[in-house]
């Protein structure tokens, strides 16, 4: 009998073994040429550029898409426009026409033919359609979008704005689509996104991966990778485990100091921090009660100790905020020397005029994320100290956004990355037409509106000098107000493989992912 | 039989019907937005209503209900919210992945447990058998995602024998094999673990039985003692417990297809979770509760093949 369990336990050992047995390379990388990404996400979104915002089908659409103008590949400021599918353009004086002269020989992917002015003005009035696309907002301003000869477009404004250019980038709805494509295929355009970009739709494995291909057309030169495997893999631990085993290039990074630390430790492996950055913001509701008492919101401002939150989230990923715009947008002014010092004593003193000499409580609603929630619980702790007391709701992260849009938390903890303009973060935090629970309603939670009259007067200011002058003063209106507290700002991090060339200095990326162009190789 | 099987299903109508409501109310109540999923943060409230009317989410919950009933009635589950694909199609690609996982942890857990059990239960309070109690309260108490990692640790990174990714490659049979080892093997062995105790316990009461003692009395040989007669009984708890066991093994597979990113129904589940894609979520709760009417019937019939006492009618 003992025998025969024993024969029973060795086959079973036995057949273990062959289960688990090489059987042929395990591994992806260099040899194969194809560059491996991972992604935290467990699949894709919608595949089309106008539709989907998240950070996880954002970076694919920079891989994929042109727009009429680019970013200097690994730069993220609005500085450094270059052109991409026009070639050079002109503006009339009044800052209202604008005229794009296009590159020729361009081709769509997979055979749609030649892009000319009419897929141009396809795909800016697909953009600008609310019914196909999700930035229709974005181009609310422009007026006409005409073609006037196959390489020539010309846009005609409403009024001026300050970034035309910003909205005609290779981002949002400034990526352009080929026309034949996108009406032969309506709905299905978003299950074989057709642009122009230097990589093109392959294959898509759901829950897996997207495999992109080289475009061998591609009009700055045959890209040197022979494709692109996005591969989406939710669980951290796996995809630092795959990276680590090479079986992932370039990674997803987490922001967070001992991530950052602790892959700098794996071999071969680089970290890129890289702008732009996220800006953690306290939005105070200054219609709530206490909160629309001033002294209660300046106490708030007190009790913060930002040097504690820098110890806490980690050098290397964060930095403090200045302001309520976060540094490196366009039009972004220090506002340190207005901000409130860490005061105790003060922050009492604060809320004992205004009233309540034994402290408030408020009540907050916060996401289950677990990057924002140490946030909040150390915000928290700081408050503790001066008598604010926060009444904490955690919740899931979906039910947080519904939540926070009903004006059900009082302070409101958000993170967030912009276009990096001022405009758009001060449109979307603190114009009053951003109100949330209003039909034009975005992220604006403090119901703040102190500024709009700068908001808008910048946006369609001319003179460059004199629209910084007025976010400036935007921002100290803003500030004085306290509508938000402004906490730290949170850089992007990704990492690669040391034998991967980018081909380009990665300082920042407005897909928020690094760009793969036709230069990024592996070194042999 | 057949007549058995056929008024089991029947039965099994209401109780799909029930679910199938519950999941329509319960995805509604929980507060989220899948307009806000698609559109992402920065959309308007104007454009996330433009966004609910397209998904039809605005409309009066009865209304909802009406169409989604009478379209699951008729096998059309409505698209994907957030990806615009088929929900049947989504699931159906998926279903397979997690099939043969649990499939072959459930073969894994029964080859190990069933005779290890045994072993330990003729063996009771000898040093093997404390082994393997430490060993299987050790294997219930490991939170799977935490043996995962150890054995991506191990076998992925230690001895780079497999890939960190599964992925589920069926290019060949093997790939399949290597795709499938470690996941199978994480589930396999949590399974085992379960049904060593459950084997061990039911094997020390049947062995105690007096028909036991009868057949040792009349001679009948050790091994036909242990095989035919203590073994045999002792199974019907055994199935029991894994046909039980067999739900929470799907529902467990969702942390294991995560950690070894392998498609599947539960890595389907949690997405469609988060981003409140009410059409799938319904779609994936019928498929679930589904599969657990079947296996419940399953598990039922088995008793049959084990006991011939047992009759269907």
């Amino acid at each position: 009998m003992k025998h025969r369990m024993m024969t029973a336990s060795v086959m079973l050992a036995g057949s273990l073994a062959v289960f688990a047995g090489p059987t042929g390379p395990a591994f992806a990388g260099p040899d194969t040429n194809i560059l491996n990404v991972g992604i935290a996400a467990p699949d894709a979104g919608r595949l089309d550029p106008h539709l989907s915002a998240t950070t996880i089908d954002k970076a694919v659409f920079g891989w994929m898409f042109n727009g009429l103008v680019r970013l200097k590949p690994g730069t993220s400021s609005p500085e450094t426009v270059e052109p991409d599918l026009a070639e050079s353009w002109d503006t009339s004086a009044d800052g209202l026409d604008w005229t794009f002269h296009l590159r020729q020989g361009v081709q769509c992917h997979h055979g749609y033919g030649e892009l000319t002015s009419a897929d141009i003005v396809y795909s800016l009035n697909r953009a600008a359609d609310p019914n196909r696309s999700s930035f229709s907002g974005d181009f609310s301003v422009f007026d006409k979008i005409e073609a006037v000869d196959p390489y020539t477009v010309k846009i005609v404004l409403k009024n001026p704005i300050p970034s035309v250019l910003g909205l005609l980038t290779n981002y949002h709805g400034g990526n352009i689509v080929c026309m034949k494509a996108a009406e032969e295929m309506g709905e299905d355009f978003q299950k074989r996104p057709i642009g122009t970009g230097p990589f093109m739709y392959g294959e898509y494995k759901p829950q897996q991966s997207l495999m992109l291909v080289a475009n061998p057309d591609y009009f700055r030169g045959k890209p040197q990778l022979d494709g692109i495997s996005y591969q989406y893999v939710p669980s951290d631990s796996a995809r630092d485990l795959a990276f680590q085993s090479g079986e992932l290039d370039m990674l997803y990074g987490k922001q967070d100091q001992t991530w950052v630390e602790r892959t700098k430790q794996v071999e071969g492996a680089v970290v890129h921090v890289m702008e732009p950055a996220e800006m953690s913001v306290m939005s105070l509701n200054i219609t709530s009660k206490p909160l629309d008492d001033i002294r209660v919101r300046q106490a708030i401002a007190m009790a913060v100790d930002r040097e504690q939150f820098m110890d806490f989230k980690g050098r290397d990923v964060t930095r403090i905020a200045k302001s309520v715009v976060p540094q490196g947008y366009l039009g972004y002014a220090d506002m340190s020397a207005v901000m409130p010092k860490h005061d105790i004593a003060g922050a009492k003193a604060l809320l004992a005029e205004a009233g309540f000499p034994d402290g408030v409580t408020l009540k907050v609603i916060h996401t289950a994320l677990p990057g924002m929630l140490g946030t909040m619980e150390v915000f928290q702790a700081q408050l503790a100290e001066a008598g604010i007391m926060l009444d904490m709701e955690v919740v899931e992260h979906a039910t947080f956004h519904a939540q926070i849009r009903e004006d059900l938390s009082q302070i409101v903890h958000y993170s967030a990355a912009r276009f990096p303009v001022a405009d758009t973060y001060l449109t979307q935090f603190f114009h009053s037409a951003s109100i949330v629970g209003t039909p034009t309603g975005i992220t604006n939670f403090s119901h703040c509106a102190v500024a709009d009259k700068e908001i808008e007067e910048a946006r369609i200011e001319q003179d460059m000098e004199k629209q910084k002058q007025l976010w400036k003063t935007a921002q100290e209106k803003i500030m004085a107000e306290v509508c938000g507290v402004p906490i730290y700002e949170n850089l992007q991090i990704w990492a690669t493989k040391t034998n991967l060339d980018l081909g380009y200095e990665l300082i920042g990326s407005l897909s928020l992912g690094p760009p793969v162009t036709e230069n990024t190789h592996f070194i042999k | 039989m057949l007549r058995f099987v056929v008024r089991r299903l029947i039965f099994a109508i209401p109780t799909l019907l029930a679910v199938m409501t519950m999941v329509f109310v319960l995805v509604r109540i929980v507060p989220g937005d899948p307009a806000q999923t698609i559109l992402g943060d920065q959309a308007s409230a104007e454009a996330l209503q433009t966004m609910r009317e397209r998904l039809g989410v605005d409309r009066p919950i009865i209304e909802q209900y009406i169409e989604f009933m009478g379209g699951a009635l008729v096998g059309d589950w409505g698209e994907s919210m957030v990806t615009g694909k088929p929900v049947l199609a989504e699931i159906a690609r998926v279903l397979p992945y997690t099939i043969e996982l649990t499939v072959v942890s459930l073969i894994i857990g029964g080859l190990i447990g069933i005779p290890l059990g045994a072993w330990s239960a003729l063996h009771r309070n000898e040093w093997i058998d404390y082994v393997t109690r430490v060993g299987s309260l050790l294997g219930l108490s490991f939170p799977a995602f935490v043996s995962a990692i150890l054995m991506l640790i191990v076998f992925s990174i230690q001895l780079r024998w497999l890939p960190v990714i599964s992925g589920g490659d069926r290019s060949s049979f093997g790939e399949w094999a290597r795709s499938l080892a470690l996941p199978a093997l994480n589930l396999g062995l949590i399974m085992a673990a379960y049904i060593t105790r459950v084997t061990r316990s039911s094997m020390l009461g049947s062995l105690g039985e007096d028909y036991i003692r009868t057949a040792r009395a009349k001679g009948v040989p050790e091994r036909v003692v242990i095989w035919r007669h203590g073994m045999r009984n002792a199974l019907i708890p055994v199935v029991t417990v894994v046909g039980l066991y067999l739900g929470i093994l799907i529902g467990n597979s969702v942390l294991t297809e995560i950690v070894f990113n392998r498609p599947g129904l539960g890595k389907l589940i949690v997405g469609a979770l988060g981003q409140r894609d009410y059409t799938l979520l319904q779609g994936l709760m019928i498929i679930y509760t589904f599969v657990i009417v079947i296996v419940n019937l399953l598990t039922d019939l088995t008793y049959g093949l084990i006991d011939p006492r047992v009759k269907y009618q």
